[in-house]
């Protein structure tokens, strides 16, 4: 009867809403999932001339590509796929059976002798939580300056890198300064959750944007000349005009996106188009000179200016590019990945120094399997003796069940959050869960005492009110210490701070009142 | 002996308050003689500070990960280690070991160590030095958040009871909660990691918590006498802190993750001391503060 009270109650309603929501987007595969999650396939490889596609960035993890057999024979761990990989034959097909299809792919050489299907993966994820650097390893690159640097551009390259990464979306990164013993300087960037190829031109790439009219620079990429760059969809994306083509072998598809010059930069463009002539081509009128677009001294594009241009000092400006593919789905991806390089580097501009890949490899993580086991043994055991405590304290079944619930629920919605926007669970999110939880118990405990104690006072809604408003004060002066961590803060800070203010929020606005209304009923009878 | 424990809480209370802002000198003094002796105001573990890396090829490499591991940590039992594996599709080609030592002493006091358990020879390891992953402005970066924080919280805390004196006794206590800690913590002699840092700011929350808690009951309930608050909020409180520290204890003894051990002491230390913050400064600042509005 109380029971029943209880679960129709909205503010219980709300959060098992909220819990079903998160549990969806966690997606735990409690009977596990076979095979291996395709990361990546490289462009041009025979597993992508077979048909199998680069898995959307976008796509959750447990919703990617596995593959479950290789010539029949099921793979179940990365040494499986390697060892049979490398015993197949070379110039014969294979069939690759994957959850999605089956596959016929002929067997190529790599330019090392070995056999080679161009496929990356990775054992299959349990669920949608992805793993930090620090819980899954990641990435390792080793970068050497093609030049000797001092200590000073070292650290602007190092920033820069940073930002470049940031830009680009990935934030799970760690980069420090090397050297060996002999003294020579070295970068080492540690990365979670990309494939090489990824990465590769982001970081080896020294990023000397310029559009030249002529032999003359226009504008440089970098906050000096282009003030901003648009990544939203209303002006960048594919570009309408131009959209896809049928090449030879495959398809390309042309990106645009505007980007805002600085106003000397602007004066410059119109100083360089006045003394251009005017010409007529293909219906329009358009100047004798195009604008050409140089990445590290490669042209990239070339534009044409329209007439009416000529000698004007325009601030915006659109910087077209494109991108290839087997199919038109695969060449927009593609598109928009050169599109995503391209906006990252002309937004944090040219490194001073050119830097050459010494090294790739995937690093395990800091803290392994083991770690995450031990996290959650412990993670139970600290729970059992809250509710020890607190027995002894109240000993009321009625109190502590409730409790138990509502932090489990608080630690499942904070989790469900990060499996949502698809944020790495790493040390600090682990540390934001332990504040999380830590609060949550003080505030229950604010809460029961608050409504026991109520002998002055009958009205219940009074009592309710007078623990919502301590929960309230801590809530809204916790956050507001967290706020300057959130935004000033560097990486590590970022991280922690975010995930505190994400689970208290879920924990004061859902959890919590949920908790009240649990214990009024149940206290009541 | 509880009476007259009970009989000065309850009436020297102004006298008690010397206790907090002694520690808070201690604490310091003990952070200033720890600048001027080392240069830095704590012990930095390798996240912080750097330190090296020695990759070892893989095939020489006869013991596994985690008895190497708890080999060199039994070695080297202050020093700030971590073994990890390079691999290169999908098979391990070679082993990091990243320690916090720098200079050449300690890094070769570190291979001869591992001499003992692998043949070391001119061509199958290679020794990085490597810098802070944090950057030089971290700490400044960190600082200065930190104060914005403070400044927010007492803004807030301002709105929230309309009254300046318990909005600045919160930030004080959050203030010598974290200061006195971060003394602890360096006496120990522990290395400070980058997961130490959050910890240090956790305690933020545990200390507004019980802060909060106290304001509220003390300035916004009409039943009671100031004392009866004092020992409700007290007994809500006391429970709250039981709670958290039986946790931290069972954890401590159960986790092995060195680094979660580092967040479990830090909570530790500085719940402890949030109880002398809150129960002790707090309430004395409070209750000299409501004799003076009742005076007016």
């Amino acid at each position: 009867m109380v029971l029943k009270k209880i679960i129709t109650h909205w503010k219980v309603i709300i959060l098992l809403v909220f819990l079903l929501f998160a549990v969806v987007s966690i997606r735990p595969q409690i009977f596990g999932s076979e095979g291996l999650t395709i990361r990546s396939v490289a462009a041009n490889s025979s597993a992508a001339i077979s048909g199998i596609g680069n898995p959307s960035s976008k796509l959750m993890p447990v919703s990617r590509e596995r593959i479950i057999s290789i010539g029949g024979e099921d793979v179940s761990s990365l040494a499986d796929y390697y060892a049979q990989t490398l015993g197949l034959e070379e110039n014969k097909t294979v069939k690759i059976e994957t959850n999605k299809g089956v596959y016929t792919t002929l067997v190529t050489v790599d330019e090392l002798g070995q056999t080679d299907l161009g496929l990356k993966v990775y054992p299959a994820p349990s669920s949608n939580l992805r793993k930090g650097l620090d819980l899954e390893g990641g990435t390792r690159v080793l970068l050497k300056p093609e030049e000797a640097i001092s200590e000073e551009n070292l650290e602007i390259t190092i920033d820069n890198l940073k930002e470049r990464l940031n830009v680009y979306g990935l934030s799970d990164v760690v980069i420090r300064a090397a050297s060996d013993l002999a003294g020579e300087d070295f970068i080492l960037i540690e990365i979670a959750g990309v494939t090489e190829e990824e990465v590769k031109d982001l970081l080896s790439k020294q990023g000397k944007f310029e559009a030249k009219i002529g032999n003359d620079t226009v504008f440089f990429g970098g906050k000096k000349d282009v003030t901003s760059v648009c990544r939203s969809a209303d002006c960048s994306g594919i570009d309408p005009r131009r959209g896809c083509s049928k090449v030879s072998d495959g398809y390309v598809c042309s990106f645009f996106f505007s980007v805002v010059l600085s106003s000397e930069a602007a004066e410059r463009q119109a100083e360089l188009t006045d003394v251009l002539n005017i010409e007529s081509d293909e219906g329009g009128q358009y100047l004798s000179e195009d604008l050409t677009l140089y990445l590290d001294d490669k042209e990239v594009d070339r534009l044409r200016i329209g007439s009416e241009l000529k000698g004007r000092a325009t601030t915006e400006i659109q910087i077209s590019g494109s991108g290839a593919g087997n199919t038109q789905p695969e060449a927009v991806t593609a598109s928009l990945k050169n599109m995503k390089r391209l906006q990252t580097i002309i937004i944090t501009g040219s490194l001073p120094v050119k830097l050459d890949i010494v090294k790739m490899d995937t690093i395990s993580p800091n803290l392994g399997k083991e770690f995450l086991d031990n996290v959650i043994l412990v993670g139970i055991l600290a729970i059992l003796s809250v509710v020890t405590v607190v027995f002894i304290r109240y000993r009321k079944i009625k109190i502590v069940l409730p409790m138990v619930i509502t932090i489990v629920s608080e630690i499942v919605l904070i989790l469900g959050f990060a499996a949502l926007v698809g944020w790495n669970l790493d040390l600090a999110a682990i540390a934001g869960i332990i504040i999380v939880a830590g609060t949550g118990v003080d505030h229950l405990i604010v809460i029961t005492d608050e409504t026991l104690k109520g002998e002055g006072i009958t009205d219940w809604k009074k009592r309710i009110k007078n623990a919502m408003f301590i929960v309230m004060g801590a809530y809204l002066t916790t956050c507001a210490g967290m706020l300057p961590l959130w935004f000033a803060g560097a990486g590590l800070l970022k991280g922690f701070a975010f995930t505190t203010i994400v689970g208290i929020s879920f924990g004061v606005l859902i959890a919590r009142p949920a908790y009240a209304a649990m214990i009024e009923m149940l206290l009541k009878e | 002996m509880v009476k007259s424990l009970k009989y000065t809480y309850e009436h020297h209370y102004k006298k008690l308050l010397l206790i907090p802002f002694i520690i808070l000198i201690l604490a310091i003094v003990q952070i200033g003689i720890q600048t001027s002796i080392t240069g830095d105001f704590v012990n930095k573990g390798v996240t912080l500070k750097g330190g090296s890396t020695i990759t070892i090829d893989a095939e020489d490499v006869h013991v596994s990960i985690t008895e190497l591991d708890s080999f060199i940590r039994s070695k080297f039992p202050r020093a700030d280690i971590n073994v990890r594996t390079i691999s290169s599709a999908g098979s391990v080609v070679s082993i990091a070991i990243d320690t916090d030592a720098q200079e050449k002493s300690e890094i070769d006091a570190v291979i001869s160590t591992l001499s003992d358990k692998i043949t070391l020879t001119k061509g199958n390891y290679n020794v990085e030095v490597m810098g802070s992953s944090l950057g030089n402005s971290f700490f400044k970066q960190t600082l200065i958040a930190l104060l914005i924080a403070f400044l927010l919280m007492g803004l807030v805390v301002l709105i929230y009871f309309r009254t300046i004196v318990p909005s600045l006794a919160v930030v004080l206590a959050a203030f010598s909660d974290i200061v006195v800690t971060l003394a602890i913590f360096n006496l120990t002699g522990m290395k400070l990691s980058t997961a130490g840092i959050a910890a240090f700011l956790m305690l933020i929350g545990y200390s507004v918590d019980t802060d909060i808690l106290l304001s509220s009951r003390l300035l916004k309930r009409k039943e009671g006498s100031v004392m009866e608050k004092i020992y409700g909020a007290m007994k809500t409180g006391l429970t709250m802190s039981t709670t958290t520290l039986v946790a931290i204890f069972v954890s401590l003894i159960f986790v092995r993750s060195e680094i979660i051990k580092q967040i479990m002491i830090i909570l530790f230390i500085g719940l402890l001391v949030d109880l002398v913050m809150t129960w002790i400064q707090n309430v004395g600042i409070l209750r000299i503060y409501l004799e003076r509005r009742k005076k007016n």
